[in-house]
């Protein structure tokens, strides 16, 4: 694998179909935990919202008319994280408003970045206006491996890092062990890819660009 | 989001009219994580808000040394925006008055 580089008004990486394998499966795996399981079924078109393929009408809905209970899973939580510390009838009412937007949003991400990595092998290029999609869908990704490595802090990430440096820590018929160091290895390559991407966007940013000023999310 | 966006523009609307001038102002806070990259919330503040490059470091320093910063203030429905935006970009965030203590 090699990271994200500036050419002309792209972000180029490489990396082999393996690792284009694995990477499709951790941004399909989030889609799934968010609701929306990529691979299942026809492609929806764009602007139609995902999973709403039941013909469910409130499906298609940005917001729901009933409350919508926070996430039990501590990572689905953390994607989907409540909006006040304090004032649970605030935080209720802000889910209750946007998190069918912010679930479809963070699957329209992953499923960009998991269409590009299931494209024919060859350079990896991410149009810049591409590229703050990609930036938060690994932010997404890395936020639930983080989770099952139980990352709490900054030394829990370097430990991480260190354990993937330093090899597989455990015995090689311990399954937990080899999980682990498979998560653990997917987790420390997101984060070098996705560094090197922000690097390069760093670069650009506040800049016009090809596809219009600064390129963020919301524009 | 613009769905959202107008069904939250209501009920605020029909808020405000009820209690003219007297809304408090609001903050979003941006809390510290172990797993955001330095790099990418100094880029968030840039992208998003329109922060200086200093500006955002400064703000990014913030949240990781002392564990949360305010990031942008104003009324309510900005904020909810802003928050929302926030949790787009993977970041943690939290709406809370400015005189609370969050």
């Amino acid at each position: 694998m090699r990271g994200f580089v500036r050419v002309g008004g792209h972000y180029v990486a490489e990396m082999d179909a393996v690792e284009r394998q694995i990477l499709a499966g951790a941004f399909a795996d989030t889609a799934t935990l968010l609701g929306s399981p990529l691979d299942g079924g026809p492609a929806i078109p764009a602007g139609q919202a995902d999973g709403a393929g039941d013909g469910d009408l409130f499906a298609l809905l940005d917001w729901s008319a009933e409350p919508v209970e926070e996430p039990q899973d501590p990572a689905l939580l953390r994607l989907l994280p409540s909006a006040s510390a304090d004032d649970a009838a605030l935080a209720s009412e802000f889910r209750r408003l946007t998190e069918a937007s912010l679930r479809r949003e963070k699957v329209a991400h992953l499923r960009l970045v998991w269409r590009t990595l299931r494209r024919p092998p060859g350079p990896l290029a991410v149009a810049r206006a591409d590229a703050p999609a990609w930036a938060a869908a690994l932010t997404d990704v890395r936020l639930v491996l983080a989770d099952r490595l139980g990352i709490e802090s900054d030394e829990d990430a370097d430990r991480v890092h260190d354990e993937v440096a330093g090899g597989v820590d455990g015995r090689e018929d311990d399954d937990d062990a080899e999980v682990r160091a498979a998560l653990a290895a997917l987790y420390s390559a997101l984060t070098w890819l996705q560094e090197s991407l922000v690097q390069a966007m760093l670069v650009d940013v506040g800049t016009a660009g090809p596809d219009g000023p600064g390129g963020d999310l919301r524009h | 989001m613009p769905a959202v966006a107008s069904a939250t523009q209501t009920e605020h609307e029909a808020r405000q009219d009820a209690t003219p001038q007297t809304a408090d102002p609001w903050v979003t806070i941006v809390w510290n994580d172990p797993v955001n990259l330095m790099s990418y919330v100094s880029y968030v503040f840039q992208a998003y808000f329109g922060y200086a490059r200093e500006q955002a470091e400064t703000l990014m320093m913030q949240v990781h040394r002392e564990g949360r910063a305010v990031v942008s203030t104003g009324p309510l429905e900005k904020m909810e925006a802003d928050v929302a935006a926030m949790h787009a970009y993977g970041l943690w965030a939290t709406l809370a008055t400015s005189g609370g203590t969050a």
